[in-house]
């Protein structure tokens, strides 16, 4: 059938445009990556490498991906669980004001985020709080628990509440009840929150460039090197950058993979 | 002889229910209920939704805490144990399987949470899934793989898991299409004949009372109105509300005050009836031809139910009954006139 056919073409020819509309800005990032003129241009006279061998052996790459690593770490911590919290009571109980929590709750998220930024940087000057990298941390918790919160709390719809009175009825204590009903039917929110705030924080750079002070994230360094004082070095960085956080996504999705197989039932 | 024998034929009573009541802020939800469930009885309490049925149940399973009056196991006092102090379980409303688990994963947690090793629970897990009729392989299902019918097995084994002295049914066969409820119906009674255990079963479905129960207890507005076996519910019905509960039956007045009452007139007026009651008659009681009290009455209506078939009649007073009669009756063809009577012994009388 030509008709099919013709479906089967136009299906491939669309895939293709979403793929390279998503891919091409970021390999035209690595072939920056391999010039060797402080100037964006295509294409390259000398291709070489000598971009990553300076990202590599430079001590600021490493310190930029620690601080940044550091910061989406306790803002993973603090996110998860805040938002867990947040997430029993905005969805699993019914309180006195809960709409209005719902709502005030998620205003953050509709906030500009350089507005935010600078918001709390008067904050933290008020209160006569240095910024560093700490504060970022409070910063990016700002914006990023209420959508935590909202990842973890999707799990609450379709969740049926009388499985803790069951646990309950057959002799779960209030404890075991968390552990072996709650817990289990939240984690994949609690999954996807927690990668939603490390790569939300990893890459956060309106937060960062207002709150972090003398400590230098990866977007903030990325940002201002590409603004004042371009080379190679910086799409290389952001390549390096870029591969870490893919490495760390890639290897906890194998993990949790992993722990599901040892955890199926056997027979 | 004491009225907790006199309800058990000799049985020891398991459960004792005294001034049970909750309130939910001015609303009686459960008001003042005193009753005692004989060991190995299959009772039922029917009623309608918010009749407090399901508060009921939830406090004599412990997941509510009363505000007033007592709850017996066994003559020791309950009223304040937690529903995971019970030696009780509960079939839920929704079932409330524990969806990110296997079918064998629901119906060990009980033994789980008693520290029974694993060997040992999936021994007793596969005894449970041949007594419910699940084959084996079920085992290692996710229960959301499951059919609604095997789904309420699996809860059902899950319940009996825990080896309860008593077992609580919340509606659990509401949401199934009617021939299997059905045929769980019957499955369900059964398995009450073989284990011998304490079924305490919720339902707003009289006729589903009727086919599994030793004894119906009917409740409205937060209280019993009626206790006794199915024979003697059907029989006589304590009231209106219970007589309508049970489907089509005509419910006729008699004025107080006015023997011969102008509806109950122009069917014929037994000589016993007494003043200001209601009169029950089954359908099925009023019978085509003359009897001891009859009246000419017009088909309006004309249904076909397989072996019987169902007459709308209107009296010339205008009250409307109806009838039930073997066969297909062809001469009830709607507008034609028939006498109709039925006997003085088939009324049920009731007083509000």
């Amino acid at each position: 059938m030509t008709g099919a056919r013709h479906i089967t073409a136009l299906r491939a020819l669309w895939v293709t445009a979403i793929l390279a509309f998503l891919y091409v800005p970021i390999m035209s990032v690595v072939l920056a990556s391999m010039a060797n003129t402080r100037y964006m241009r295509f294409p390259h006279k000398v291709w070489t490498l000598d971009a990553y061998r300076e990202a590599i052996a430079s001590f600021t790459t490493w310190q930029i991906h620690a601080i940044s690593f550091w910061i989406a770490v306790y803002v993973v911590i603090f996110a998860v669980l805040l938002g867990t919290l947040g997430a029993v009571a905005f969805a699993r109980f019914d309180w006195r004001g809960r709409s209005v929590f719902q709502r005030l709750l998620v205003l953050p998220i509709f906030f500009p985020q350089p507005v935010l930024g600078l918001a709390l940087l008067l904050s933290l000057n008020a209160v006569g709080l240095a910024p560093s990298w700490k504060t970022a941390i409070v910063a990016h918790l700002v914006w990023i628990v209420p959508i935590v919160t909202l990842v973890i709390s999707i799990r609450f719809f379709g969740y049926d509440p009388a499985q803790e009175e069951a646990a309950r009825d057959l002799g779960a204590n209030r404890w075991q009840v968390i552990r072996e009903v709650t817990l289990p039917a939240l984690w994949p929110g609690i999954f996807s929150g927690a990668l939603f705030a490390f790569l939300l924080s990893w890459s956060n750079l309106p937060l960062s460039v207002y709150t972090s002070g003398p400590d230098t994230p990866l977007p903030v360094w990325l940002f201002s090197r590409t603004a004042t004082n371009y080379s190679p070095l910086v799409p290389s960085v952001a390549v390096i950058g870029t591969l870490i956080s893919a490495l760390l996504v890639v290897s906890l999705a194998l993990l949790l993979i992993t722990a599901r197989r040892l955890r199926a039932p056997r027979g | 002889m004491t009225p907790a024998e006199d309800v058990s034929n000799g049985r020891p009573v398991i459960l004792s229910l005294a001034g049970l009541s909750k309130s939910f802020g001015s609303l009686k939800a459960v008001d003042d209920i005193s009753l005692d469930i004989p060991e190995g009885e299959f009772l039922t309490i029917v009623g309608p939704s918010g009749s407090g049925k399901s508060t009921l149940v939830r406090l004599l399973a412990g997941l509510e805490t009363p505000s007033g009056g007592d709850l017996f196991l066994r003559e020791a006092r309950i009223t304040d144990h937690p529903a995971n102090k019970r030696p009780t379980a509960m079939v839920f409303q929704s079932l409330a399987l524990f969806d990110h688990r296997t079918v064998g994963q629901n119906i060990e947690f009980a033994m789980k949470m008693k520290g029974v090793p694993a060997a040992q629970r999936r021994q007793r897990a596969l005894e449970l899934l041949s007594l419910v009729r699940l084959p084996e392989a079920y085992y290692t299902r996710p229960v959301t793989q499951c059919s609604g019918g095997e789904r309420q097995r699996v809860a059902l084994a899950r319940a009996f898991a825990s080896e309860p002295e008593i077992l609580f049914f919340d509606e659990p066969l509401s949401a199934i299409d009617y021939r299997l409820r059905k045929t769980l119906e019957v499955e369900l009674k059964e398995l009450h004949q073989r284990t011998r255990r304490t079924f305490v079963y919720i339902t707003h479905s009289l006729e589903e009372a009727m086919v599994m129960s030793d004894r119906i207890a009917i409740m409205q507005d937060g209280r019993i109105v009626q206790t006794g076996t199915p024979a003697e519910i059907y029989g006589a019905p304590a009231n209106r509300f219970v007589a309508s509960f049970m489907g089509e039956v005509n419910i006729l007045t008699v004025e107080r005050g006015a023997a011969g009452g102008a509806t109950f007139a122009e069917i014929g007026q037994p000589a016993e009836a007494p003043r200001g009651a209601y009169a029950m008659i089954r359908p099925e009681a009023l019978a085509l031809g003359d009897g001891p009290v009859t009246a000419q009455l017009e088909v309006t209506q004309r249904l076909l139910l397989g072996s019987r078939t169902q007459v709308h009649l209107v009296a010339p007073s205008g009250a409307t009954l109806i009838s039930e009669l073997p066969g297909s009756a062809p001469e009830l063809q709607i507008g034609t006139r028939h006498a109709f009577s039925f006997a003085p012994a088939d009324i049920a009388w009731m007083e509000t």
